[in-house]
C-alpha cells in the first residue's frame, strides 16, 4: 500500500487513541458518525497488547491477561510516544510491563515471540501494532481497506509526540489526514448533530479519563472554535475512583477473612481487584447497586460483596469534589466566570458516573447545561465523543489533497485576531450609563465576522438613532441587605431570590451585566413605522474596520457606514 | 433611542470611535465552518462574495 493515497481511493475513519481506551468510528452516507465495535463487540477498546506464546492479544482479551501474564502485557503507553525516558511518569504501568530506556526512546521488555527470550519492543512499535489492530477491525466492519484517519490527541501533545504518532500510524498503513484536539472533537460531535443549533457560546469540555483529566474552555463562535484555556491533571483521574473501591473491598475482605491477608499486597490479587473494581464502577453508573465478586481473590478465598451507589458516592466524595474544582479552575484560568459558561460537555469514561456530573453541576449556575448521560437526555455517550468528532472531521476532509489540508491548517490559523470586547447596539437610551446594551458580536469572536440582529425601536416609530458600542462583560455582585439574625422569620426576605442563604448568611447575588465602553458609530433612520424593527448587520474585518448596514425590516433603503480600522475616517453611502 | 433634535451626520451616519485592539488567538482547524473560513481566506474572498458562489 502506498504511503499517501490519492483522495479518490481514500477510506478514512476517526480514531481516538487514549492511554486506557481507544475507539474507531466512521461516517455514514448521510453524515452521521457511527462507532465501530471490534471483533469482541467492544466499542471502547482497551489500548492494551499482550503476548502469550507468541500470540498477540489485543483490547479486552489483552486486558484480562493483566492478571496472569502481566509482565508480557503492555498498557498505558500513549503518553510515552515521542518522549524521553526521564520525562515520563511510569506509575500507571506498575501492574504491567515496565517501560525502560532504549537508545533515545522508550521500550518494553516482553516475550512477544514463541522463543524463550525477551525483546525490547519500542513504544512506537507497540503503537503501530495497536493501530494496525484497530485498522483491521474497521476494515473488517466496513468491508473496505481503511487507509486514512483523523486521530484525536490531547491539547498538550507536543509536535514530537505527534510526529512519533504519525510515523507509527504510517507503519500501520494509516495515513493521518489531521490531528485534532480531543476537546474540540467533542464539541464538534455535538455541533454536527442535525438538531444542533449554531450559537455563540462558551463551552467547557471536561475529559475525565483513566490516567489523566483534561479540561478545556472553548469559545464556539458561529461554529468556529477557539481554545481559551486548558488544564491537565494526572492526579485527579478515574484511577482514583477505582482506588477508592479497591481500598473499600480490600478492607471488607480483611474484615471477613482474617487469614486471607491484604489482597493489595499480592500483585495478582491486586490486578484482580483492579479489574473488578473498574467493572463495579461502571455498573454503578448504570444501576444503583452492583456486586463485587472475584474468584480466589487472595489465598484461594473467593470474595463476594455488594455495594450501592450511595456508599460509592460517599467513598468517592473527595474525588468528585476534585473534578468539580478542576473544571472551576479551568474557567478561572480563562479569566471567565461560571456565569459565562453556557455548556459543559463531559467526555471520557468517568463522565458516566452520575455523581461526577452532579458535583460539576453544583459549582455552576442553573443556566449552564451539563451534557452528561445523567443530567441531560440530549447527551451523547461521553466515551464516544472524541471519536465521533474525529470521524466527522475525517469525512469532511477525506476528499482534500494532503497539501490542501496542510495549507488550510497552519498559517492562517495562527493569524486570526479575536475581538477583545463585545460589539452591539445601545438600546433605550443614548447615554452609555443608562442605556441597555444588546450584544451582536460577542468577545473572543474570530475576525472577519458577519452578524445580523433585529432590534426593536421605540413604539411610536419616527426617527431613530442607532448607536453601535463596545462593551465588556462584567459580573455584578450584589450583597444581600445586611440583615440581623432573626431576619429569617421575616416573611418578605424569605421570598427573596436567594433562598439558599439559609446556610450561608452572606450568599452573594451574582449577575452578568455589560459595561459599555466606547461608542463606535451613530446612525439615523428616519420615518420608521409604528413598532418597526431595525435590522442591523455588522461586518468586522480582520483589520478591525467595521461595516454596518441598518435597514428597517420590510422597508427599503437604509443606512450604511464604514468605520476604518486604522483611523476614525468614514466612508459613507446609501445601501 | 429616539433621534435627538439637531442630530446630523453625513448621509445619516456618524463615526465616533473605533474598536479596541484585538487579541491574536489560534482557531481550531476543525469543523465545516472552519473549512469555509479557510476557503475564504485562501481565495481572499469576503462573506458576500462567498455567498454568491
Amino acid at each position: 500500500m502506498s504511503a499517501e493515497n490519492s483522495p479518490a481511493e481514500r477510506v478514512a475513519i476517526g480514531i481516538s487513541f487514549g492511554n486506557s481506551y481507544s475507539s474507531i468510528a466512521f461516517t455514514t452516507g448521510d453524515g452521521k458518525a457511527e462507532v465501530i465495535a471490534n471483533e469482541d463487540g467492544d466499542r471502547q477498546i482497551p489500548s492494551i497488547l499482550s503476548y502469550v506464546e507468541g500470540e498477540e492479544l489485543h483490547g479486552g482479551q489483552a486486558k484480562s491477561q493483566l492478571v496472569r501474564n502481566a509482565q508480557n502485557t503492555v498498557a498505558y503507553y500513549r503518553d510515552f510516544l515521542g518522549q524521553e525516558f526521564k520525562s515520563i511518569d511510569p506509575s500507571p504501568c506498575h501492574q504491567s510491563a515496565h517501560p525502560v530506556q532504549h537508545e533515545s526512546t522508550i521500550a518494553f521488555k516482553i516475550r512477544d515471540t514463541t522463543e524463550e527470550k525477551e525483546n525490547a519492543v519500542t513504544v512506537s512499535i507497540i503503537t503501530t501494532r495497536h493501530l494496525r489492530r484497530l485498522r483491521n477491525s474497521a476494515s473488517d466492519y466496513l468491508g473496505k481497506s481503511v487507509n486514512a484517519a483523523v486521530i484525536t490527541v490531547p491539547t498538550n501533545f507536543a509536535d514530537a509526540q505527534k510526529d512519533a504518532l504519525n510515523k507509527a500510524a504510517k507503519e500501520a498503513g494509516i495515513e493521518v489526514l489531521q490531528f485534532i484536539n480531543e476537546p474540540v472533537a467533542a464539541v464538534l460531535a455535538y455541533d454536527a448533530q442535525p438538531e444542533a443549533k449554531l450559537a455563540d457560546k462558551i463551552v467547557v469540555v471536561a475529559d475525565l479519563g483513566g490516567t489523566r483529566s483534561d479540561v478545556a474552555v472553548v469559545a464556539s463562535r458561529g461554529g468556529i472554535y477557539t481554545i481559551l484555556a486548558t488544564i491537565h491533571d494526572y492526579e485527579v483521574s478515574g484511577f482514583q475512583l477505582d482506588q477508592v473501591l479497591i481500598d473499600y473491598f480490600a478492607k471488607e475482605f480483611i474484615k471477613k477473612h482474617k487469614s486471607g491477608g491484604d489482597p493489595r499486597e499480592n500483585d495478582r490479587s491486586l490486578a484482580k481487584l483492579k479489574l473488578e473494581c473498574e467493572a463495579v464502577k461502571k455498573a454503578l453508573s448504570i444501576g444503583s447497586t452492583a456486586n463485587f465478586s472475584v474468584e480466589s481473590l487472595a489465598n484461594g478465598i473467593d470474595f463476594t460483596s455488594p455495594i450501592n451507589r450511595t456508599r460509592f458516592e460517599l467513598l468517592g466524595n473527595k474525588i468528585f469534589a476534585a473534578f468539580a474544582r478542576l473544571v472551576a479552575h479551568a474557567v478561572e484560568k480563562a479569566n471567565l466566570d461560571p456565569l459565562d459558561i453556557s455548556e459543559i460537555i463531559l467526555a471520557g469514561g468517568n463522565s458516566h458516573t452520575p455523581k461526577t456530573a452532579a458535583a460539576i453541576k453544583s459549582v455552576f449556575p442553573t443556566t449552564t447545561t451539563v451534557l452528561a448521560p445523567s443530567t441531560s437526555p440530549a447527551a451523547i455517550n461521553p466515551s464516544e465523543l472524541s471519536v465521533r468528532g474525529a470521524a466527522i472531521q475525517a469525512s469532511l476532509i477525506q476528499e482534500f489533497d494532503v497539501e490542501d489540508i496542510e495549507q488550510s491548517t497552519h498559517p492562517m490559523v495562527t493569524v486570526t485576531p479575536h475581538l477583545s470586547r463585545a460589539v452591539g447596539v445601545l438600546c433605550i437610551s443614548p447615554d452609555a450609563a443608562t442605556g441597555k446594551f444588546h450584544a451582536i458580536v460577542d468577545a473572543e469572536t474570530p475576525l472577519p465576522v458577519r452578524r445580523t440582529a433585529i432590534i426593536a425601536t421605540p413604539r411610536e416609530g419616527g426617527d431613530v438613532l442607532v448607536k453601535i458600542a463596545e462593551a465588556a462583560r462584567h459580573i455584578k455582585v450584589t450583597k444581600p441587605q445586611p440583615k440581623s439574625k432573626p431576619a429569617k422569620d421575616d416573611d418578605d426576605s424569605e421570598d427573596d431570590s436567594d433562598d439558599e442563604s439559609e446556610e450561608e448568611e452572606d450568599e452573594e447575588l451574582r449577575e452578568q451585566t455589560w459595561q459599555v465602553g466606547a461608542v463606535l458609530s451613530e446612525a439615523a433612520l428616519r420615518g420608521l413605522k409604528k413598532g418597526a424593527k431595525v435590522e442591523v448587520q455588522i461586518n468586522i474585518a480582520a483589520d478591525l474596520s467595521v461595516n454596518a448596514i441598518y435597514r428597517e425590516v420590510g422597508g427599503k433603503g437604509g443606512v450604511r457606514g464604514i468605520l476604518q480600522g486604522g483611523g476614525a475616517k468614514a466612508q459613507n453611502g446609501s445601501a | 433611542p429616539v433621534l435627538p433634535e439637531g442630530w446630523s451626520g453625513e448621509k445619516d451616519f456618524k463615526p465616533v470611535g473605533q474598536l479596541s485592539q484585538a487579541t491574536d488567538r489560534n482557531i481550531e482547524p476543525v469543523g465545516p465552518h472552519f473549512l469555509a473560513h479557510a476557503r475564504r481566506q485562501r481565495h481572499k474572498r469576503t462573506f458576500s462574495e462567498d455567498d454568491r458562489i
